[in-house]
């Protein structure tokens, strides 16, 4: 039996993904098992979805622990939990990472395969949802399924609107991924177990690790209407001198306020990695 | 597919032409793809949204008196509001089926103790541990129902989010062949019969003579095997207790046609589920341990594990919790040394539902096997095939021990 955890963020597609690829799997012939771990929903906070596949019916009904194979869909989700807990040794990760494969922080008895998912999906689909894009990694590096079969499964649980967008996706990512890398002697990043691990409301919580991008507000525009600061999701913003402010502490960069603001005075900047 | 998308095509290959529920994780998804197979043309039926989970039961109650093919589904504090209602659905005889996602009050990960909290209810109660189980016994569940010697309504239970959002390989059988296995509903008694006061004291002799349940009461009015008697509100004061002794038969009855459905399903589909119970390696097993749910599925890996260290060990799977499958929990008793029990559920201030019903069960037996009881996956808490090997091992080895221990284990917590 072959285990794989997925990491992400609420909104980047974690729960899809691995019904994508169990779908895919089991269109190969495969037993597969997909298993999404639903909190209380919310955009940004940390997730996991397991996946399990066998040449037999599975029966295990219990959570991946000791997983073979570690997906993680976002970048930066490494500093705050520990991905590769439980990991197999000599076991693989593969990661979205814009930057040279020995800098994504993970080091171990591993290997370790990166692709720069978020810039795939943000040309391809505009939107910054990773998933399609890091299952085209997978089928790359694993060789566990075929892309077509990814690219059929993706029928089923995708509107009919998007399916070409994400296959594109899938077939690109699985272009620019290159062979996984050992990664014992990578420099590794220390694994700070915040609070803001939790999907809590934040205005107790520090998020500003959940970001891909941030809101920058060009104070000369704002007309100071406070409709950003109604719409904000995490009442991170509020109104100095007229003008509206962000603390980023408590902004999970959802880009709401950019999406509002009537007077084009926010811009959203990717973090960064 | 995900468990609850199983209860969905089990409905829609069912041909239920009336659906009412209102919403609550981890059911909702049930109805919701059940709506778009309406919205589509798919499932000619009728959609009743309503306002609350009382309403929802008592619409599927009014349109199976009607003729209609009733569904409802919900989970946990929807079960709960929904209570009476539920009684009221048993009283009438009402073959409605009801969808169940095990959900734990007051979170949202699962546990049976909402379903096993309706057990005074009247309702059949069967539970799944796999969707391809799931979408079988929603399909089943009709012909159990609406089965003229039981006619009684039928709940089936699978784990919320274990089943309910979990994918995995489902077998979707052919629209044709259940068809020939499940028959079109029709209602017996859409309108209250004349002859129903004669009815009744018909059959308060027949309890009178001493006949009993053995024997089963045949109506003038009715079809052979039939009584109406409890789908109308008849008598007053003392009398209606006769509805309960009434109801209390056909429970009795349902044993029987529970295991008939079971093996005529199997014959035609080439998957069966043991009627009541399954058992799992229980040849020559000196301990067994019994689940329902989910923890029968990882039960039976921890089983595997420990045949293969030389432990003579087996799973007791119980699928209908009612009516309650005494006579083979008697059976399997005299065959092995320890029965361990864990129970997702809590019945606080006595301890485990299902542990009471197998104590209880094997009573009169002269010889009676250790029973243990275990709590585990309370809340949704993860049970790991190591936890069940441990209380495996530890039911294992009471065997021989002195003292008959009541107290049970709580694995996990």
């Amino acid at each position: 039996m072959i285990e794989i955890r997925f990491h992400g963020r609420g909104g980047q597609g974690a729960v899809t993904a691995v019904k994508i690829l169990a779908s895919a799997i089991h269109l190969e012939g495969k037993f597969t098992q997909a298993i999404p771990m639903y909190g209380t929903e919310r955009r940004g906070a940390p997730v996991v979805a397991f996946c399990r596949i066998d040449d037999k019916r599975i029966r295990e009904r219990d959570l991946v622990h000791e997983p073979d194979i570690v997906v993680v869909l976002d970048p930066l989700l490494n500093r705050s939990v520990d991905v590769t807990e439980g990991l197999k040794a000599g076991g693989l990760v593969i990661v979205n990472y814009p930057g040279n494969i020995k800098d994504t922080g993970l080091a171990g008895n591993f290997k370790v395969a990166a692709v720069d998912a978020t810039k795939i999906a943000l040309d391809v689909i505009g939107r910054p949802i990773t998933n399609t894009a890091i299952l085209g990694a997978f089928a790359k590096v694993t060789g566990l399924v075929k892309l077509e079969s990814l690219a059929e499964a993706v029928n089923g649980e995708l509107p009919s609107r998007i399916i070409a967008s994400n296959v594109e996706t899938m077939k690109r990512a699985y272009e620019a991924t290159t062979a996984p890398a050992n990664a014992s002697g990578f420099r590794k990043t220390d694994v700070v177990k915040r609070a803001s691990t939790q999907p809590l409301i934040s205005y107790s919580r520090v998020v500003s690790d959940w970001r891909i991008s941030h809101p920058v507000i060009d104070k000369n525009a704002c007309v100071g209407c406070k409709r950003c600061w109604v719409y904000c999701p995490e009442t991170a913003i509020s109104l100095v001198d007229g003008k509206a402010e962000i603390n980023y502490d408590y902004c999970k960069g959802c880009g709401i306020c950019n999406e509002e603001c009537l007077v084009g005075a926010i811009k959203m900047e990717r973090e960064e990695v | 597919m995900v468990g609850n998308k199983a209860v969905a095509y089990a409905v829609k290959l069912a041909r239920a032409n009336l659906i009412a529920a209102y919403p609550i994780t981890p059911q909702t998804t049930i109805v919701e793809y059940l709506s778009e197979f309406v919205a589509s043309g798919e499932l000619p039926a009728e959609f009743v949204t309503v306002e609350g989970e009382i309403t929802a039961q008592l619409v599927c109650l009014s349109g199976s008196i009607a003729g209609a093919r009733a569904f409802t589904a919900t989970s946990g504090e929807g079960l709960l509001y929904m209570s009476h209602a539920l009684h009221h659905t048993a009283r009438y005889w009402a073959p409605v089926v009801m969808a169940v996602a095990n959900r734990s009050v007051r979170t949202m990960q699962p546990d049976h103790t909402d379903l096993l909290a309706q057990r005074e209810t009247g309702w059949i109660q069967l539970y799944c541990e796999n969707n391809q189980e799931v979408l079988d016994t929603g399909i089943m569940a009709y012909k159990i129902a609406e089965d003229d010697r039981v006619r009684l309504p039928v709940a089936f239970a699978l784990d919320g989010y274990v089943l309910s959002f979990t994918a995995e390989p489902v077998s979707i059988p052919e629209q044709e062949k259940v068809d020939g296995f499940l028959k079109p509903f029709k209602s017996k008694y859409p309108v209250l019969p004349e002859t129903w006061d004669a009815e009744l004291e018909e059959y308060k002799k027949h309890w009178q003579q001493g006949k009993g349940i053995n024997e089963p009461f045949t109506p003038f009015a009715g079809d052979e095997n039939f009584s109406h008697l409890t789908m109308v509100s008849w008598g007053k004061g003392h009398d209606l207790q006769w509805r309960w002794r009434a109801h209390q038969e056909a429970m009795m009855r349902a044993k029987k046609v529970i295991k008939e459905v079971d093996e005529e399903y199997g014959r035609l589909f080439g998957r069966s589920y043991g009627g009541l119970l399954e058992e799992y390696r229980c040849e020559d097993a000196e301990a067994v341990i019994v689940v329902m749910g989910t923890l029968a599925s990882t039960s039976r890996v921890a089983v595997d594990n420990l045949r293969k260290q030389g432990k003579r060990v087996g799973l007791v799977k119980l699928k209908s919790y009612r009516p309650f499958p005494s006579e083979e929990m008697q059976d399997i008793a005299k065959r092995v040394k320890a029965i361990g029990v864990i129970d997702r559920n809590i019945s606080l201030g006595e301890g485990g539902i299902v542990y009471g019903s197998i104590r209880s069960a094997l009573y009169d037996q002269v010889e009676k096997p250790k029973v243990l009881g275990y709590y585990a996956g309370l809340a949704g808490r993860e049970v790991r095939v190591r936890d069940i090997e441990n209380a495996t091992e530890k039911t294992l080895k009471a065997i021989g021990s002195g003292v008959m221990d009541s107290t049970a284990t709580w694995i996990g917590g």
